[in-house]
This record gives C-alpha cells, structure tokens and sequence, in this order.
C-alpha cells in the first residue's frame, strides 16, 4: 500500500500521514498475530525518512523538535537528505512501514546541494526513480508532499523550475500510489482511492 | 462550458486533454479566440489568468469579455490557475489581479455545466 499525502503549510498533514502509518502497522501487527506468514522473516519496524538538511542551529532545533514530536511513537529515524533509495540500506529485513518526509526537502536537496542547480528533468528522473525502489522494498510507504501551486505568483525562474519538479513529482506519485490524500485544515479528502 | 482549475504545475492541460479526447491544436494558450469562424468542435482556453490579466493590464474588461465569449463558444473548456490561496500581495495591482481572477472564476463556475479541479494530475469534480 502506497498513499501520498498532500497539504498546505500546517495544514495537519503530517499527523495524518503518521497515523495512517501507524494504522498500517498496527494492522501488520495484527495479521502476523493471527496468521502468521510464512514467507515473513526477520522484524516489523516502522521507519521515518527525515529529508531536512542540517545547516545551521535552526535547522538543528526544527530537527531536534520533530524528533521530541515522534518520540516513544515508534519511528526509527533514518536521516536521508538525498538519494532517498540509500535508507532501504539501513532498514531490516521484514515488514516495512516507511514514512517519507517531505518531498520539498527531498527536492530543494537534489536540486540545489551542487554549485549550480540540476536540470529539472533529472532531478525528476532520479527522485522517480529512487522512490519506486523504496516502494517495490517496503511493504506501506507513506510520502508526505506540499502544496505549493495556489499562490499566482511568479517568482524567479529558478523557483519556478523548482515548483514545477515538484509539481511533476506529485503528479508521478499520484499515479502510482494506492490513495492519494489532501488534508485541509487536518480533514483528510480523497483524492484517489484504488480498490 | 466547462472550467477546469487547478494550481500551476497539476498536470490540467494533460488531463484536459486525455479526458476529452481533445488534441492539442484545439488549444488557445491565453488567448481568445476573435470569432467563430473555423471553429469545429471544442475550444479549450489554457491559462485563461494570463488573459484575464493582459486584458486588466490593458484596461479591458475581462468579466464582461469573457462571459459574452463564454455565451457565444458553448462547446468550450476553460483552464485557469488558481492564484488566490496565498499570502495577499503588497502589491496593489497584483491585489485586484486576484480579487477580478476569483471573481471571475466565480461566475464562470456558476455558469458551467461542470467545474473540475485538478491536484496532483488528479480531476476532482467540485461542481
């Protein structure tokens, strides 16, 4: 099960992403309690990507603030700023609940870490491209993604490039994902629901 | 009429045009077309917020053009940003560029048979 979460700044979209990962492993828990699988080996660990990149005592503090925010909930932290696909790495083998946070880091990351910025098809490519192999290794992968198209303005080209990665990102996401949530002022709505 | 809204960058044209089946020398990028002649089938009118906003920046006025253009071209889809979910300008024309937008947008969306918005490629049917 793969689900994209989408929403504003603040708009609540990362308790509900940590909720339905949480849903989905408690769900996992559950089933291997009463049918256990006999193709299952090794743990049932919940994961979070964390994409900020630490550069200054403010990012450290926002870090340091999320990481309070999940404690004793459950998450093994791997801090991934980019090549996303590298955390599979640092997983055990077994069930997998992997949240993805948040693809604006993710992107802002590959983009511009470099002295110039990337071209935005490559940056698309390899984001694609590394999150489908997070996909096809975890068994629920929740991604978390902004929604930063609604404003009109029109900032310089380089931003502009920047929104629309993102916004070819989402729309790549969206497609191959299970359901596809907004959440507005923390209500979720549906965007896709695959049965 | 339909009108199709969504944020930059969703994928709307894409979705426009794969939904209706429409190709795309059927689309008119911010402009109108002037009249009627050689218009076969559907016209779809991408990025209708740049017009709106040409023609505000040329003293027009967009709400009367576009919903006599909207009477007159009833096999017509509209596409347009949605410009006015963010922090409202400093700037006082970039300020009435959204308020005439949304209000536009209003009464387009009053008029059409259908209102889709699109997120993330997806269409949403709103109305």
């Amino acid at each position: 099960m793969m689900v994209l979460v989408i929403g504003g700044s603040g708009s609540g979209k990362s308790a509900y992403a940590e909720k339905a990962a949480d849903s989905f492993f408690k769900e996992n828990n559950v089933d291997a309690l009463s049918a256990p699988r006999s193709d299952m080996t090794g743990s049932m660990k919940k994961y979070y990507l964390a994409t900020m990149q630490i550069l200054d005592e403010e990012g450290r503090k926002k870090v340091e603030r999320h990481r309070r925010l999940r404690d004793g909930k459950g998450f093994v932290t791997i801090e991934q700023p980019t090549d996303i696909c590298r955390a599979i790495d640092r997983m055990e083998t077994g069930e997998r609940t992997v949240l993805l946070e948040c693809i604006s880091n993710l992107a802002a990351n590959e983009m511009f870490s470099g002295e110039e910025a990337v071209a935005e098809k490559e940056v698309v490519d390899k984001i694609i491209s590394e999150i489908e192999v997070l996909q096809r290794g975890t068994t629920h992968f929740v991604v978390v993604s902004n929604n930063v198209f609604e404003d009109g303005i029109n900032y310089e080209e380089t931003t502009m490039a920047y929104i629309r990665v993102m916004g070819a990102v989402n729309r790549e996401l969206a497609a191959m994902a299970d359901r596809v949530v907004e959440v507005v002022a923390g209500i979720p709505i549906m965007i896709k629901e695959q049965e | 009429m339909r009108l199709v809204i969504g944020g930059y960058a969703q994928g709307k044209l894409d979705y426009v045009l794969e939904k209706y089946h429409l190709r795309e020398n059927m689309v008119w990028d911010g402009h109108l077309p002037a009249d009627e002649a050689g218009q076969a089938g559907t016209v779809v009118i991408n990025h209708l917020h740049h017009w709106v906003k040409r023609r505000i920046l040329e003293g027009g006025c967009p709400e009367e053009e576009i919903l006599s253009f909207a009477g007159k071209f009833s096999d017509c889809i509209m596409i347009s940003d949605e410009i006015g979910n963010g922090i409202v300008p400093v700037d006082p024309a970039e300020r009435e560029y959204r308020e005439r937008m949304g209000r536009i947008l209003i009464r387009l969306a009053d008029m059409a048979e259908g209102v889709e918005r699109v997120i993330c490629g997806i269409g949403q049917t709103i109305k």
